[in-house]
């Protein structure tokens, strides 16, 4: 899933000073589930901008309202604030939420109040770490599972370079080597064969270098074109 | 059972607590006959508002005070707190509020306009009272005819005082007349008129609630004996104070409640020795247990499985009873037919008989009327209309009814006014008993996580002090005793509810639950018959996903707000407080305030969330305090930790904003006295200073 914290207030109330009528959005899906986007959060920093605006004698007023999900068009029908009423609507989306709600409303400026993260795991009540790149080009069925694209620094794809150290990436000693992950894995799996093979330089047309990228099935694109005519 | 899943949409439209209670009955509710909200008036109970509390209790029982004191209390038989220590003492708690006021403490809801057809109702007892109560709060103009000359039935005429004083089922009859109740006391229909004089009168139907009221005889030699008494004979002489001479020597024929009603007042009269002789054997015993206890307390002995062949007179004296050996009571088909041993028959020695082997109708009533008993002396009656065979004349009550307790015959006087008001508005008498459904048994792995809460005890009068007097053997609860016991409720169903269109399957609930209750699934699901009404998770929950049946969740802002905006201008501080163990003046905002401070009373801290902590602050608090129960000492457990985390979260978004922590507090003093309570919120409020 995708992971998002919020951003610092003195940022979103930064992004919000030129408005005085505001809308909260909370998004039910990604940013529910790691706790930082979801109606009850958006209810919270309300109360929190509502009182800035006390504090600092602006004058604003901020609404609040939540859909399942903010990157479906469908979902907008449940809204039960109209959001071109708003001067503004800060989003408590992540990016994608964000972008697209911008482009449904186009008269309208939604505002981020999230940083849009990394793709991550639970791994732990309270935790979620990265996972995952949306690199385009899947390497994880011969590194073990382990993404040599989110867990090397360098996003290398034929192992370790000369920055290792001890178990450490040269980035940051907190930092673990992803590449020394991957042949601790696949040590203890009996796999380390793998790591023998050569990889080709990868397709990076995959990843974001040639534009947006896009996911188009064809029969759901046809039955709609149908439909509609 | 699996209850229909819930969205938001299904919340706005039972947008009242009330009606999302009504997917589901706690066990107490449902297993009561006139199905009254026990948790509802318990929860009032707890947090003193009593006047709610008879009110709600009210609603359904008109016989409130009354069953306060003598209610077979199915709700308690079934309380699911008897599987975490002791049921709740719904019914000492009931008495207390029924009591506390008289019948000026409860709310009378008469019809705006009363001005519908009169009814006749024969029969003040508890199921003709109740009928006609509930025909006049629907605009009829019912008449009470009653041939004793007070209102109330067998508890007036039979029920020994010890265990109904008089002035406690005045309240409920003062109250029932209050709504446009007419009474006419010693009028005997079928005496003084006939149910078509009534007609004649101008009622347009009549209700036949007259109750059992003779006892049943037993043909065998020596049982025309004047010492041979009939059970509710004596019972109601010795409820009218009419001189009975009991003799010293008693024995009582038959095991159920009346029969110890009997046994206890003949013991009250002066015997000085009193048994009890019945066909059952003790396992079998009908009379409720507890009235056995009390009954052996004051020195009343059993003799189980015997059964009177014959009264021994000598020189016109009652001398004993020759008493057969029971070789079995009942058949294969669990129907009433005892067998003897003719073989094992012993002596009872006594000098005066009471019969109570159960009651029968005394049909008197019918003469003179178009109404006549079917072929086996018994109203003829319709269950599904409760119409006799003339459509205009009705019937509830024990006359058609298997015998039972009180709060049963309320239930059908309830049944029969709903009747009688479709047939009087020309509508089919369609009657629908379907209920909803109930919640089931806990489990051992919740239950013990429950705090356990000993029951409240009762103080009774010694068995020596007792037995002497048809003084109340018992005294009510003092208002403290009474609110920690309503305490004692576990809320049964009033808990957590996953809104299924918004749950996003986080994991929070599951993580957060104390009782370890909520599973995910598909989205998350919390078992309402296992979750305790904590509302931890519906505080944490990041999709305000979870809702409470029981109490508007988001509501405490609005509480908040309005408790701030009561206080006069200047510093203001709003107290939110752990209630679990204030006293009910606390609760009821009696007590001593601290100038400045508006108090919120909650049953737990458990169910503050961030935002309920951050909003006071933009209605006009200076200050917000958070007075907790010390750790284990809340109704639930992890309550105080987990919430002293949630004002550490809430104290960092105020530092974001520039608002210093120190004017969100924590206190952990609400187990301590109001005294306590007081001098540590004044302190915060004025100092201010972080703890």
């Amino acid at each position: 899933m995708i992971v998002a914290e919020r951003k610092p207030l003195d940022q979103i109330l930064e992004i919000i000073a030129p408005y005085k009528r505001v809308l909260l959005l909370g998004c039910g899906g990604c940013v529910t589930v790691c706790l930082t986007g979801g109606e009850k959060q958006a209810h919270e920093l309300a109360v929190q901008l509502r009182l800035a605006a006390q504090q600092k004698a602006l004058d604003l007023t901020v609404e609040v309202d939540s859909i399942t999900r903010q990157c479906d068009r469908e979902f907008i029908q449940n809204l039960k604030a109209d959001p071109g009423s708003y001067e503004a609507v800060l989003s408590l989306a992540c990016g994608v939420g964000v972008g697209f709600m911008s482009e449904l409303y186009p008269s309208v400026p939604f505002l981020p109040a999230l940083n849009t993260t990394f793709y991550g795991a639970n791994t732990a009540p309270g935790v979620w770490a990265e996972y995952c790149h949306g690199c385009g080009d899947c390497v994880l069925a011969w590194t073990g599972g382990i993404c040599p694209m989110a867990r090397c620094s360098k996003s290398l794809i034929n192992g370790s370079c000369g920055g290792t150290n001890k178990g450490k990436c040269e980035v940051s000693k907190d930092m673990d080597c992803g590449w020394l992950l991957i042949y601790n894995r696949l040590k203890s799996m009996g796999r380390l064969e793998e790591l023998a093979r050569i990889r080709q330089p990868r397709d990076w047309r995959k990843d974001r270098a040639s534009g947006v990228r896009r996911l188009t099935h064809q029969e759901l694109v046809k039955l709609e074109e149908e439909s509609g005519a | 059972m699996r209850d229909a899943d819930l969205t938001t949409k299904d919340v706005a439209r039972l947008r009242a607590t009330t009606d999302l209670m009504e997917r589901e009955w706690a066990p107490c509710r449902y297993a009561c006959p006139v199905h009254a909200d026990v948790r509802g008036y318990l929860e009032a109970i707890a947090e003193g508002r009593w006047r709610e509390a008879i009110d709600i209790i009210r609603e359904r029982l008109p016989l409130a005070s009354v069953c306060g004191r003598i209610c077979h209390h199915p709700c308690e038989v079934n309380c699911r707190r008897t599987d975490v220590d002791q049921p709740v003492a719904i019914r000492e708690v009931k008495r207390f509020v029924a009591e506390l006021q008289r019948a000026g403490g409860s709310t009378v809801h008469k019809a705006a306009v009363q001005d519908k057809a009169r009814v006749a109702i024969v029969g003040a007892g508890p199921s003709g009272l109740s009928a006609a109560m509930e025909l006049a709060k629907r605009g009829y103009r019912p008449t009470v005819f009653e041939k004793f000359p007070v209102a109330g039935g067998i508890p007036a005429t039979a029920i020994p005082k010890y265990r109904l004083p008089r002035e406690v089922l005045q309240i409920d009859v003062d109250w029932i007349l209050a709504h446009g109740v007419g009474l006419r006391t010693g009028v005997e229909i079928g005496k003084d008129k006939s149910i078509d004089d009534l007609r004649q009168e101008g009622f347009a139907a009549v209700i036949l609630a007259t109750g059992l009221s003779t006892s049943r005889l037993l043909p065998m030699p020596g049982a025309d004996h004047p010492r041979v008494l009939p059970a509710l004979r004596f019972l109601t002489d010795v409820a009218f104070d009419r001189k009975v001479d009991i003799g010293q020597d008693v024995l009582v024929i038959g095991g159920g409640n009346v029969a110890v009603d009997a046994a206890r007042s003949a013991l009250r009269l002066g015997a000085a020795r009193v048994r009890m002789m019945f066909l059952e054997s003790l396992d079998e015993m009908p009379a409720y247990k507890w009235e056995q206890n009390e009954a052996l307390e004051e020195g009343i002995t059993f003799t189980p499985r015997r059964g009177p062949a014959e009264v021994l007179v000598t020189g016109g004296r009652i001398v004993g009873v020759k008493a057969r050996a029971v070789t079995r009571v009942f058949d294969e088909n669990k129907r009433f037919d005892p067998r003897y041993n003719d073989a094992d028959v012993i002596t009872m020695d006594c000098d005066t008989v009471i019969l109570a082997i159960g009651q029968a109708a005394d049909l008197d009533f019918l003469k003179g009327s178009s109404l006549k008993a079917d072929g086996r002396g018994r109203v003829p009656y319709s269950p599904a209309s409760q119409q006799t065979s003339l459509p205009w004349v009705f019937a509830c009550g024990e006359i058609v009814t298997p015998p039972g307790s009180v709060v049963e015959a309320c239930a059908s006087g309830r049944r029969v006014a709903q009747a009688v008001d479709l047939f009087l508005s020309g509508r089919e008498i369609g009657l629908d008993d379907t209920l909803p459904p109930h919640i089931d048994k806990i489990t051992a792995c919740v239950a013990e996580k429950v705090l356990k809460v000993p029951r409240e005890p009762v103080t009774a009068e010694p068995p020596q002090v007792r037995k002497r007097s048809f003084m109340a053997i018992d005294r009510n609860m003092a208002a403290e005793a009474a609110a920690w016991e309503a305490r004692r409720c576990m809320s049964c169903g009033a808990g957590a509810e996953v809104l299924v269109d918004k749950c996003a399957a986080c994991l929070t609930c599951l993580r957060v639950c104390p009782f370890e209750i909520p599973k995910v699934t598909d989205v998350a699901r919390i078992d309402s018959a296992l979750c305790q009404a904590c509302g931890i998770c519906i505080a944490e929950c990041p999709a305000n996903a979870i809702i409470a049946r029981g109490w508007n969740a988001g509501g405490l802002p609005a509480r908040a707000e309005a408790a701030l905006a009561a206080l006069p201008g200047g510093r203001k501080t709003l107290a939110y407080i752990g209630g679990y163990r204030a006293a009910p003046a606390e609760w009821r905002a009696d007590a001593d305030a601290v100038p400045g401070v508006a108090e919120v009373y909650l049953p737990s801290i458990s169910r503050l969330s961030v935002t309920d902590l951050l909003v006071p602050f933009e209605k006009g608090a200076d200050r917000v305090l958070v007075v907790a129960c010390a750790a284990g000492k809340d109704r639930y457990p992890q309550a105080t930790s987990r919430v002293r985390r949630r004002v550490e979260q809430a104290r960092q978004l105020l530092a974001e904003i520039g608002l210093e922590s120190g004017r969100l507090q924590w206190l952990e003093v609400a187990d301590q006295d109001r005294r306590a309570v007081r001098a540590a919120v004044a302190a915060a409020a004025e100092k201010g200073v972080a703890s």
